[in-house]
């Protein structure tokens, strides 16, 4: 999409807020710094009150919906049959918590023994394992956003003692069980909140994920990650990459493309058919139409619950989890639609960047998100080329075109 | 009265290194329902398991035709009106090429005996009292699985998919003797030993570990107490309180083992 910054020239350079209810969220652009007619630049501020000028007025603002559940939260009690005394905290059930399943070549650092696989077949890889079962693993792409649930949970536990609206974390492989005292080692060294794990040795675990309602599933592998989204499970492919920056440690950051990963692919479609003047023709025609839902959907909506529940305790503004859209769509235009379409479906994100075709690498590096969603993986590579943790969402019509430079 | 009885249609394994496997007869036919033709029992929920055995069998001599590590069958009945029909159910279990290797007569009072008596180290059933009494006596037991596919009509045989875990929960009624020379441990070695013979991907025996509560410390310990009786599972879960219907249905095991790991 970088031929079409070139061509708009309609960027704004600042931010300006947009009014959502109470709730402000700061919309960035970026680009070029031409000023298109009709639009005024509106220096970013905290004032909850200033709106945009502009195309944007005839859009209704209407209280959102997130200031009216303060009322107390279904607080479900631990009956579970736990035989061994111990200290730690149980692990919820599976229908009341966002359940996040992740491999164990994402969450750790397994490149050494994929070789040993590679080279030498299975037996002696599984050999090598049992060998080198004392020495853990060596943290993996997905670790810091692993680590960065868990301190959500932290915060969670500590305002509602009682709730098993959590994070839970599960362990799943398709590894043979030789591996499984190395892979418990590596989860005791690391101090992980991990006693769910499902190690198939070779079988695959999504029906019973599906079953478990898992809300996303992280893998190194894009066949399973297509097979986890044709059941409905949201879940994006992740790559290890040398460089990684550091992240917030005490706020949970999730980025998100907008079309086909929050929203349907409709609008890529009739990009990727017609060009660009068609998608912003197709883009007013149907503003007042909602996007379809993407298989992300349902995991921002879980986010937007636990933040909710962090709300309800005063702590707005200390919230640990934060999400953010990035889209290439460009605010002024196509963006309205994807605002309009998260506001009806009752989400909100904290923030919202609106690039009109400009690289994302370099905005993620200044948000820092635990991990970045995109289904295209020339997005995911320009932003894991500036240390953001990028992982491919493989749905819609993407990825049936070559990546374009 | 209790009579063993031998199946002449097949060959006799060696005592001493067999693995001696109980079926009920409940569970390897549906009474009263008869094969037209043949006048004999149509097969049931067990036949399934049987393929499964003689599949083991057929690959274990495969690898060594003097192997002597073998599953041995054994028919038993455990209720006095099949203990009177034992003719219909060898002549059924002939007329089915059935690999099971001896027959026992038993009713319900004596089939524990016959079980103790006749050195067997599994006894699989469909009636929960039955498993749960013959425990108690300290012969390692479990209850059949259910299958998804129609057993009867299946060609091609599966593999034995065994799952272990501890339903702690019925651990607390059973009270096996330590000790005992019919302890779990035993027939987990053997399971262990047999699964030994084959490689990691190609076997015909499919050892899968669940750990239903608890956390990731009891699965390493279980993980660690099962190699040391020389068993190496194939696949492992920890499901910390999750459901387990949902990986039953995936991992279609034949029978499910209760462990009963004394810590």
């Amino acid at each position: 999409m970088l031929q079409t910054a070139a061509a708009l020239s309609v960027y704004l350079v600042g931010g300006f807020f947009f009014v959502l209810g109470e709730h402000s969220v700061p919309i960035h652009l970026s680009g070029l710094s031409a000023q298109p007619e009709g639009l005024s630049m509106v220096k970013m501020s905290l004032d909850p009150v200033q709106v945009m000028s502009g195309q944007v007025q005839d859009i209704k603002v209407s209280p959102s919906s997130n200031g009216e559940s303060r009322g107390s939260w279904e607080e479900k009690e631990f009956d579970q049959k736990q035989l061994d005394q111990t200290t730690k905290p149980k692990p919820p059930k599976p229908e009341n918590a966002v359940t996040i399943a992740v491999s164990s070549r994402v969450l750790f650092r397994t490149e050494r023994e994929q070789k040993v696989y590679e080279q030498k077949g299975v037996e002696e890889y599984l050999r090598y394992q049992v060998e080198h079962e004392n020495e853990p693993f060596a943290p993996g792409p997905a670790f810091p956003f692993v680590k960065a649930l868990e301190t959500v949970n932290i915060r969670l536990r500590e305002l509602y003692p009682q709730s098993e609206e959590l994070f839970d974390i599960v362990l799943v492989t398709y590894n043979h069980a030789h591996v499984g005292i190395r892979l418990i080692n590596t989860i005791n060294h690391h101090n992980l909140f991990i006693e769910r794990f499902c190690m198939t040795g070779g079988s695959s675990p999504i029906g019973y994920l599906k079953a478990w309602q898992t809300n996303l599933y992280l893998s190194a592998d894009a066949e399973k990650v297509r097979e986890a989204l044709s059941e409905g499970i949201a879940a994006a492919t992740m790559f290890m990459s040398d460089k990684m920056t550091t992240v917030s440690e005490s706020q949970l950051r999730v980025a998100f493309d907008g079309d086909a990963v929050l929203f349907s692919d409709e609008s890529e479609r009739i990009f990727k058919a017609h060009g660009l003047d068609k998608f912003f023709e197709h883009e007013r025609e149907n503003e007042d139409t909602l996007l379809d839902h993407g298989p992300f959907k349902g995991f921002l909506e879980a986010l937007a619950k636990l933040q909710k529940k962090f709300y309800a305790k005063g702590q707005r503004l200390n919230c640990p989890i934060r999400t953010y859209l990035v889209t290439a769509r460009s605010a002024a235009s196509s963006g309205i639609r994807a605002l309009k379409t998260l506001r009806a479906w009752g989400l909100e994100v904290d923030e919202a960047l609106f690039l009109a075709g400009a690289p994302k690498g370099p905005m993620l590096e200044k948000i820092r998100p635990h991990i970045f969603f995109d289904d295209q993986m020339f997005h995911v590579e320009g932003a894991a080329e500036m240390g953001t943790v990028a992982a491919h969402v493989p749905y819609g019509v993407a990825q049936l075109h070559s990546k374009k430079k | 009265m209790v009579s063993v009885v031998l199946n002449t249609d097949v060959k006799q394994e060696d005592a001493g290194n067999a693995v001696v496997v109980a079926v009920t007869s409940r569970a390897l036919f549906e009474s009263g329902l008869e094969d037209d033709d043949a006048g004999v029992w149509k097969l049931s929920l067990a036949f399934p398991l049987l393929q499964a055995v003689q599949k083991v069998n057929d690959c274990l001599l495969e690898k060594n035709p003097a192997e002597s590590l073998l599953l041995d069958v054994l028919l038993i009945t455990t209720d006095s009106q099949h203990q009177k029909l034992s003719s219909l159910l060898i002549s059924s279990t002939k007329h089915h090429g059935l690999g099971v290797g001896k027959f026992c007569f038993a009713s319900e009072e004596t089939f524990v005996d016959s079980l103790l008596e006749n050195n067997v180290q599994l006894f699989l059933s469909t009636n929960k009292d039955e498993v749960q009494t013959a425990s108690q006596k300290g012969v390692p037991s479990a209850m059949l699985e259910a299958r998804k596919k129609d057993s009867s009509v299946s060609c091609q045989r599966e593999d034995l998919r065994v799952w272990l875990d501890e339903d702690l929960i019925s651990l607390r009624d059973s009270a096996s003797e330590p000790g005992s020379r019919h302890s779990p441990q035993r027939f987990l070695a053997k399971l262990g030993e047999i699964r030994q013979r084959f490689s990691v991907s190609d076997s015909p025996l499919w050892i899968s570990l669940v750990i239903l509560h608890g956390s990731r410390e009891n699965c390493g310990k279980r993980l660690k107490t099962l190699r040391s009786l020389g068993v190496s599972v194939d696949d492992v879960y920890c499901l910390a309180g999750a459901p387990s219907e949902p990986l039953l249905s995936v991992l279609q095991p034949h029978f499910r083992f209760n462990c009963c790991f004394m810590d």
